[in-house]
Parts: structure tokens; sequence; C-alpha cells
């Protein structure tokens, strides 16, 4: 610009500091100047450091004082997460859950060696079937002194090693298998000559053993490897493709099981379209048929139950004749007060309904996934048939299997449960992993740390105890943990703290000191670049 | 009077007690009608549980989603009310059930919670108000400490509680004056009834009635009753709603509510008028005419039927007014009146609608009015935006008898009342008519002040109560979005043994800021900091010289450059 000043400049004369007017003439503007215009004093080499110290010392206070202020007072508080160890259970590296099943035979009328050899080929005919590594039926021989101890209901997590089923093998006339239906034992009867020699690698007991043993723990085996191969696990450790018709009712399994908790609350309804029936005899009906069911459930989840009567509720559909699609607005949620009950355990509704209504294709009641059943009854005198529904309802709506005698179902309910939790848990954990990563805005408060190592401790030891009650505890504790952690009130707040919004607040202090200073750097710049070219 | 207050109350209020000890359902519709062209309607709903099979949770008459709620949060008495409007005491008389079914307006709720110490009945109030503000969808959750207070001379627990539980027993009590009750309230409150507006006189319940009534209330009690003597207690709920309808504007048809002028040939005219002529008219004064009404005019359909668990043996329709009144019913209806002369009441038909209908007709004979107990009315006084005072004038009626009642505020901390400039004038004098006093004054942010006052009004006398306060400054976010509109003030709670009285709530003016001030004072600030360090900087940096001396702007070779690109 000074270069070509075509313009006398203005000859205005001013008074300026005698400090300006002592200045000489810089050298740097003796080269473009047009003789018109009158030079100002060069400047002194003090003068121009002093500027540039000046400048720098702003710059200073700006990069080191300013800077990391405003940064350590506007920072987020983002705990130290173990991202790594919390990919690693979501991706299944951390555990490989194995089910360790302990058979106990009893063989009083074998011969030790007998036993032992009968046992080896067995295991090895079992290890033959088997295909699943995950799920393992492992055999051992009870203890001759513990050999008229039965164990009834459901192992404790006393002992360090719980047995899933003891069989006891019967000398008979004919070899059958029968499970006792209250205890988890099966009486494997066999004929003399069924007994294997010692020189043979297999024999017919230990194969017949092998298949019984495989039939019944098939379906808990579809189950966990179902639950597996729908999780994020490692390709290499989800087992075989299911059957597709297998798959289909396992995903219909899942659908229908209403999400764990370790207490229940199970709400009874009378609903009825006049004013009569006001009144029914459910608290005898739920003492003999409920509370047995529910007593055996005990350490699995606890109970609590209400009951109501309600008068004039119309259905949400009409007509005689339901069709299946009628079903799912049966329920007439805005008028029927079937609110869950207050507290943190998960209601599950059963509503007997006055009426004669039948169900296309008959039956007269349905299960509603996750949420309950329905039985229509038109004569409430005797609740046992809606009860025995009830049951039945219940057990799948809490996910048991369908086959097997009663412990051995809520075993498998264990087992199968404590997987489930374990890999939602694990499953929370990668989510939470990658919210982390995803929004950095987002604040993450000590008690999310706490809650995540909480977790991955917890998740350790159901990993390492899977198959038992233990297991099945620890791996609530953590799934517990887990969505604590996850569902933090005081992460999502800071999620929708807009930028603009910062801008709008930083930008009217920041922007007018900043031009200064940005300016200063560049004139400095600028003039050191001259000083060069004519110093050159 | 006396006569006619045992009259009111044994249609409905007493036999509720005589028929408290047996497993049963209740309803009774009362209607009154009031001057002038006025109706109140009274419903009341009452059922009792075993207290046995309410803890084991088997619910049968008492609602399941208040019974959990109850023994959620270990409240053994409670008392909700959801009111609107203003009980016009000088034309209408004495309050229904002597004011023992009605709250302040918007939402009252008091409740007697079993817990050890002051920490758990909070937590369980808490959770009480929670709960309940969900299954009413009112604010109820918004009842936080500042606006719960623990009332100690006003209210006393209706239920029978055994000595060991009473120990134990918290009172609680909160208000939301600024709530609005409306439909989405009466909803959740219909469903809780057995026969829930399906049959008996909840059928006639209706939300566009309900609420276009000139005052209104709901409540719903809680307690617990015991037969004196022995183990066998029983649960009560009593539901009831009272409302005064307009008999003129309910009668206007739903689908064309707009007041018309009445046509010219039924229009009824005073002819001795001298002016009267065909195209003058002067109306006859028609007060001396009893007003026409039929229940489906009033309620817009007829009754249908009665709940058949109501089975006391009660008349489910009561009607006050004089013999005289002709009153029709619709066949199947027994009609009972009362020795008194003032009431009648109806046996209806279990499965036939039921039709009310009052021609119009002059009649001299008036249902004697009620005389209430106390006539109160609070107002705020004084001016500005920094102080200001409430003064609250109680009437005693009576020619003969002295009122002793407490009187009860409990104030916002923000409105900081001076306890020392607390007057009560008797008639005009200073006299000292104050016999108790309890005051817990407010922490800000914390709680509010709580102030009950015991005083004794001599017959025929009026007493005005003064106090002064102060307005507090809130915080920035402590706003509402419509600052602007003022803070409700609570109701203050008049108790005179078993008769309360609430006077109106108050609207306080508090001086609002203006709410774009934080940003503009982060503009204006920063602006004074940016420019004094630009100042200082460029002091620092620049380099001074003579005008002749400095570069200039030349705008032609900014032309030139220009041009260039």
């Amino acid at each position: 610009m000074s270069s070509t000043p075509t313009t006398p400049p203005i000859s205005e004369a001013k008074v300026e500091d005698g400090k300006i007017e002592k200045e000489e003439d810089a050298p740097a503007h003796a080269v473009s100047v047009t003789p018109k215009k009158k030079e100002p004093p060069p400047e002194t080499p003090e003068s121009i450091r002093l500027r540039l110290f000046v400048i720098l010392s702003f710059w200073a206070i700006v990069l080191f004082l300013g800077l990391p202020i405003w940064w350590r007072t506007t920072a987020i508080y983002r705990a130290k997460l173990p991202l790594d160890q919390m990919m690693d259970w979501a991706d299944g590296r951390a555990c490989r859950p194995v089910f360790p099943l302990r058979i106990s035979i009893e063989a009083d009328s074998l011969q030790d060696h007998e036993a032992q050899h009968l046992l080896r080929t067995t295991q090895h005919a079992l290890d033959d079937l088997n295909d699943f590594s995950a799920h393992h039926l492992r055999l051992q021989l009870s203890p001759p002194a513990n050999a008229s101890i039965t164990v009834v209901g459901l192992p404790t997590g006393g002992s360090d090693e719980e047995v899933a089923l003891v069989i006891r093998l019967l000398p008979g006339t004919e070899s059958k298998a029968d499970l006792q239906s209250y205890s988890p034992i099966l009486d494997v009867h066999y004929t003399p000559n069924q007994i294997p020699s010692s020189s043979s690698s297999s024999s017919f007991l230990a194969t017949y053993i092998a298949n019984t043993l495989r039939e019944m723990f098939a379906e808990e085996q579809a189950m966990i490897s179902y639950l597996l191969s729908t999780s994020s696990a490692p390709p290499e450790r989800s087992p075989k493709a299911l059957i597709p018709e297998v798959a289909e009712s396992l995903a219909k399994w899942t659908t229908r099981s209403i999400k764990y908790s370790r207490t229940y609350h199970l709400t009874f309804s009378l609903f009825t379209p006049s004013a009569t029936p006001s009144s029914w005899d459910i608290e005898a009906a739920l003492e003999e048929h409920m509370k047995p069911l529910l007593q055996s459930f005990s350490s699995i989840s606890n109970f609590t139950i209400d009951t109501q009567v309600q008068l004039y509720a119309n259905p949400g559909v009409n007509g005689n004749v339901l069709k299946k699609e009628d079903l799912s607005g049966f329920i007439n949620a805005a008028e029927w007060p079937l609110s869950p009950s207050i507290g943190g355990a998960p209601t599950v509704n059963f509503i007997i309904y006055v009426g004669d209504m039948e169900v296309e294709g008959g039956g007269k009641s349905w299960l509603i996934p996750q949420w309950g059943g329905v039985v229509i009854q038109s004569d409430i005198s005797d609740l046992r048939p809606a009860m025995l529904i009830f049951s039945n309802q219940l057990m799948s709506l809490l996910g048991a299997p369908e086959s097997g005698s009663l412990p051995l179902r809520l075993m498998t309910l264990v087992r199968v449960r404590s997987a489930g939790l374990l890999l939602k848990a694990s499953g929370t954990m990668g989510s939470l992993a990658r919210l982390t990563l995803a929004l950095p805005s987002i604040s993450i408060p000590k008690s999310v740390a706490d809650g995540v190592y909480t977790t991955i401790e917890h998740l350790r030891k159901a990993c390492d105890g899977l198959g038992g009650t233990e297991g099945l505890e620890n791996a609530i504790i953590a799934e517990e943990a887990a969505e604590k952690a996850f569902f933090e009130k005081s992460m999502v707040g800071q999620v929708y703290f807009p930028d603009e919004h910062k801008i709008a607040v930083y930008l009217p202090l920041l922007g007018p000191v900043a031009v200064p200073l940005v300016m200063g750097v560049l004139k400095e710049v600028k003039a050191w670049r001259k000083r060069r070219r004519v110093s050159r | 009077m006396r006569r006619l207050l045992s009259l009111l109350l044994s249609v409905g209020f007493l036999a509720l007690f005589s028929s408290a000890t047996s497993s049963d359902y209740h309803e009774q519709l009362l209607l009154r009608p009031l001057h002038p062209s006025l109706l109140l309607a009274s419903f009341n709903f009452q059922s009792n549980t075993s207290l046995a099979s309410f803890e084991q949770q088997n619910f049968r008459y008492f609602p399941r989603s208040l019974g959990q709620i109850l023994q959620h949060a270990n409240t053994r008495e409670l008392h909700l009310r959801f009111s609107l409007g203003r009980w016009d005491a000088e034309s209408w008389g004495a309050r229904p059930w002597g004011g023992a079914r009605e709250g302040g307006t918007g939402v009252e709720l008091w409740a007697w919670v079993e817990a050890e110490t002051d920490e758990e009945a909070d937590g369980r109030w808490l959770t009480l108000t929670n709960a309940l503000s969900g299954l009413f969808c009112a604010s109820l959750n918004f009842i936080d400490s500042t606006r719960t207070t623990r009332p100690v001379m006003s209210f006393q627990p209706t239920g029978d509680h055994s000595n060991s539980t009473l120990s134990d027993l918290h009172l609680l009590h909160g208000t939301l004056p600024r709530e609005v009750v409306c439909t989405e309230n009466l909803t959740p409150f219909l469903k809780l009834l057995p026969c829930k507006g399906k049959a008996g006189i909840s059928s006639l319940l209706d939300g566009h009635k309900l609420f276009d009534a000139s005052w209104q209330s709901m409540s719903i009690d809680v307690r617990p009753i015991c037969t004196p003597g022995s183990d066998d207690c029983q649960l009560q709920i009593t539901q009831t709603i009272d409302m005064v309808l307009d008999i003129q504007r309910s009668k206007r048809p739903r689908d064309n509510p707009i007041p018309r002028p009445i046509p010219e040939e039924e229009l009824k005219c005073d002819t001795s008028k001298p002016y009267h002529s065909g195209d003058t008219c002067f109306p006859l004064d028609a007060a001396s005419q009893e007003e026409d009404w039929s229940l489906s005019q009033i309620f817009g359909h007829s009754l249908k039927g009665t709940c058949s668990l109501a089975q006391d043996g009660a008349d489910p329709v009561c009607v006050n007014v004089p013999h005289a009144r002709h009153v029709y019913a619709s066949e199947g209806a027994l009609e009972y009146k009362d020795a008194s002369g003032y009431s009648r009441c109806f046996k209806i038909a279990p499965d036939k609608d039921f039709e009310l209908v009052l021609p119009q007709q002059e009649i001299s004979e008036k249902t004697p009015l009620e005389q209430p107990l106390l006539y109160a009315e609070r107002s705020f006084i004084g001016y500005g935006q920094e102080h200001g005072g409430v003064q609250a004038i109680l009437t005693n009626p009576s020619p003969t008898k002295a009122v002793d009642f407490v009187y009860m505020e409990s104030l916002p901390w923000f409105m900081k009342l001076y306890l020392h400039t607390l007057r009560a004038k008797i008639n005009g004098l200073d006299e000292d008519i104050i016999k108790e006093m309890y005051y817990r004054p407010a922490l800000d942010r914390k709680r509010g002040t709580q102030l009950e006052v015991r005083i004794v009004i001599p017959a025929n006398s009026t007493v005005v109560l003064t106090y002064d306060f102060e307005k507090a400054i809130l915080r920035y976010t402590e706003y509402p979005p419509d600052a602007n509109r003022g803070f409700d003030i609570a109701p203050a709670v008049i108790t005179i043994g078993d008769v309360a009285i609430r006077t109106t709530s108050l609207l306080l003016p508090l001086p609002t800021p203006d709410f774009s001030m934080p940003y503009n004072v982060i503009i204006l600030t920063s602006t004074v900091m940016a420019l004094s360090f630009g100042f200082v900087f460029n002091l620092l940096v620049r380099r001074f010289v003579a005008v002749d001396e400095a570069d200039q702007w030349d705008f032609r070779s900014v032309r030139v450059k220009l041009r260039r690109f």
C-alpha cells in the first residue's frame, strides 16, 4: 500500500508525545517512501524488542495461563473407564461361558472297577455325542459313603461341586430310565448281562445312559447355544447353526420370557362385564395351587401377590368368537386398572374374564408375551383349572424349559438365566464403552466407573461359577450394576448442551480480545519481514 | 338450624359412621337447590374392606392402585382434595359435609405416615406424593419440602389408630394452589369406584359438567376404623364429589352452548307497566318462581340404574326441597318423604334409567339455609414490590355462641412473614384474643413458614387478623415460565372442631427480572473487558507517530487493486 502513495498526506499538525518525536527514522521505511511523504523517525532496536516482549508476554499469558484455566474450568469430568476390558467382555473375549454339569452315578450294585469302567465308557460316549463345547456333561462316581443320601431340591451353593443330576443304577429285569418328578434323580434299570466287561471299549448300557442324558439336556443345550449365537461372541465359539424350527421356537421363547428380576409381582384380576360376580375365592385357590410352585422358585426369584375384582369391565374387542388378531386388543388398557405395581419388581398379570367367549379354533386361554396370561371362564366357583393354566403360563413367562421334571427345569432355568444375564451385562458394558467413545461431550461421573468395575468383578466371578446358583447371584449383581451405570442420570443431561450455546457465551469476550492480539502478531511479522528484506 | 344440620348429615355423613362395621359399599347423591338458580350436587361413595385382606393385598371394593401406594408408603390415613372455585357462604350457607370433605383451591393432601424418624417420614411422604401424582395425573410430585408442613394444632386423625402406631404416626400436609383441576383428574377418580361410572349415581359424573361448575370439590379419604374393644379393624375409603351447578347454564344444549335471547312469544312481560306494548316488554320478576330442571338437563343424561354392590338399603338419590314442591320421578322409583318437611329420597329400580323432573313452580316456602359457623375472607393489603400485608376478616355470625378455632397459614419461603406485626383486632379494638400460637419460621429454599393461631371469637363479632411480610428476590432459575402471573399462596385453613373452612388462595406478585438479562450481562461485561484490554494492549504495542508521518488509507489504490482481480 505504501508503495503507491499518490495523495499528499493530510497536513494537519498534531501535537504528539515528546517521546515519539524523539524516535529516529527507521531504516525500514527509507526504501518505499515517496519524496512527498514525511517519514517517522526510525525505531530503536530497544523499542522493537520491547514491543516484541509485550506481544510475547500477552500471548504467553493467554496460552499458558488463560487456556489451561479455561480448559480446566469448562472441562467435563470423565472418569477413566477400562474400555478395553469392557469391549473384551462385549465381544466375548474375556469369558468363555462353560457349563460343566456334574452328574453323579450311584452304582452300589456294581463292583468298583466295573463302575469305573462304566463311567469311562459312558463319558466317552457322551463326549462323542457332544458337539457343543460350552455345555459339557461330566460324570463322576458318588462316593459310597454318600450313596444313601438323596439330593432333594436344588443343590445349594455351599458345596464346591454342585451335582446337577444323580443317576442311580439299579439292577432290574429290563433296561429303562425313570426320571423322578420331584428330585433330580434318574433311575436307570439294567439287566445283569448289560454290565460291561472290562475289555470292551463300549457297551450297550453306556450308550444307553449317554443317549438318555443327551436327550434330557438337549433343550437346555439348544437354549444356551441360541443365547450365545444371538450375542456378539466370536464365531468360532458359537455352535453350529441350529435347525430352523428349533431356532424359531427359541426366538419365541426369548420374546416370551420376562426380563429376570429377583422379585416378581403377580397380580390376579377378575374382570366381569356386569356387576356379578363381585367376589371370588382367590385366597384358597392361590394357597392351594400357586404357593407350592412359587415356593420351589424361591432360590431363583421371590414373588409378591395381589388380587383384585373389577366390575363393569368391557374388553377391547367384542363378539363371542375371538380371532387371533383380536387377542392383542382384548386387554382394554385404557379402562382396566392394570397399572404395574409400585416398587421395582416387574408385574405379571393373570386375568380371569367372566364370559363365554371362545378363541377361534378352540381354547379359552392365551399368553401375552412378557406381560401375563388371560383365561376366559364363565363359572368361577372352581378356580383350579384357571390356576393350573396360570402356573403353566408363569413357568413359560419366566423362561423355564418345557420338558423335564420340575427340579431339572428349575436348574436349567438357573443356568440359562445366568448365561442370559452374563451376556446382557457384557453387552451393556460394550454399549457403554461405545457410547463413551461416540459422545466425547458427555460427562462420566465416578459412580459410573465404580459401577463398571463392580460389573466386571462380578462378571468374572459369574463366568467362573457358571452353572450354579452362585453364578446366577453374581450375574444378577453384574447385570444390575451394569444397568445402573448405563442409565446414570447425570450422563444424559450433558448430551444436549449445544455448541452454539457455548459460542454465544464465549464469543462476545473472546472475539474482541483475540482481534488485537492476532493483529499485533501479524503486524510484527510483517515489520520483521520488511526489516529483513532491507537488511539483506 | 341445628335440626337442619342433623338432617343434612343424617342423610349421608352420619350414616357412614353407623354403617361402618360391615364390609360393604354405599353410595348416595344429595341434590339441594341454592339461591339463585343454582344446584348443589353432593355425590358420596364409600366402601369398607377388612384390614386383614387389605394387608394380604386381596382387593375387592378397595382400589388396588391406591391400596398398593398406601402400603408402599406406609400411609395409615390419607386425605386428598381437588377443588376449584369459591364457596359463596353468604348466599349458599354452610358448606356441604361441614367443610370436612373439601380442600383449598388446587390440590391439597394430608396424610398420617408411619415412620420411626422424621427423615424416614419425609422419604415416605415423597414416595406417596410421587405415586399419587402418577395415579391422579396431577402435579403432586411438586409437593416438596418447601410446600410441606407438619401441622400441630389444625388436623387430627379421624381414623382409629392403636396407641402403639399413633406414637409413630407423622402428619404431613402439602398444598398445590396453582394446580388446575380438570378432567384428567376425574377419570382416575372414577376408576377407583367399584361401579366406575357405568351404573349407579356415578353414571351422572361427566367432566364437561363437573368442571363447568361454579364450585367443585373432589375428595378421597382413607382411614382405618375399628370396633371398640376388638381387633376387628376395617379400612374405609370415602370418595365425594360436590359441585354447585348453574341451572341455566347447565340446561344449554351441548351442541349449541351459546346463550340466546328468549323468543318473543315466550317472554313474560309485566303488562301493568304503562309503556307495555307489542314491541316493549318489562320482564316479570322470576325470582319467586322456582327454576325447572331435571337430571338429564343438568347432567346431560339420566341416571343408569343402581350400582348393585350398594346393598345397605340407603336410598341412592335425595333431594332437599320443601314437600310442597312438585317432584316427578320416573316409573319404578319409590319416594320417601322425610319428617322434617324439607327432604325426600328415592329408591331406584335396579336396571331402569332414573329421571327426576322438577317443574317451574311458584312457591313461597324455601328450604332454610344453614348458617355457617364462621365467615372468612383473606386478602392482600399494602403496596409496592418490596413489602406487603395480609388481612383476614373472620366473622362469627352466631348471636349467642363464641367460636374457638385454629387459623393455619402455610406460606412459601419467599414470603417472609414479620411475626411482630401480627395483630388481631376485634370489632375494631385491640384485644388479646389469641389464645395459642405455633410458629415455624421459613428457611430459604428449604421450607415455608407455618403459622397456627388459636383464636376465640365472641358471639356476633368480627376479628381482623393482619400481618406484614417482605417479598424475597428469587434466583433467575427459580421463576416459573409465566413469572409475571404471580405466585399462588395456599388458602388458610380454619379448623373448628370437625368443621374446616378454607379461604381462597391468593396471587402474590413478585418483582420479576428481565429474563434476557444474563445474556445482556455477558455481552456488556465482555464488551467492557474487551474494550479495556484493547486499549491497554494498543497503548503498549502501537507506535505513535505524527499525523503526517502515519500510513494513509489510500482508497484509490484499493480500487486499483480490486480492479485487478
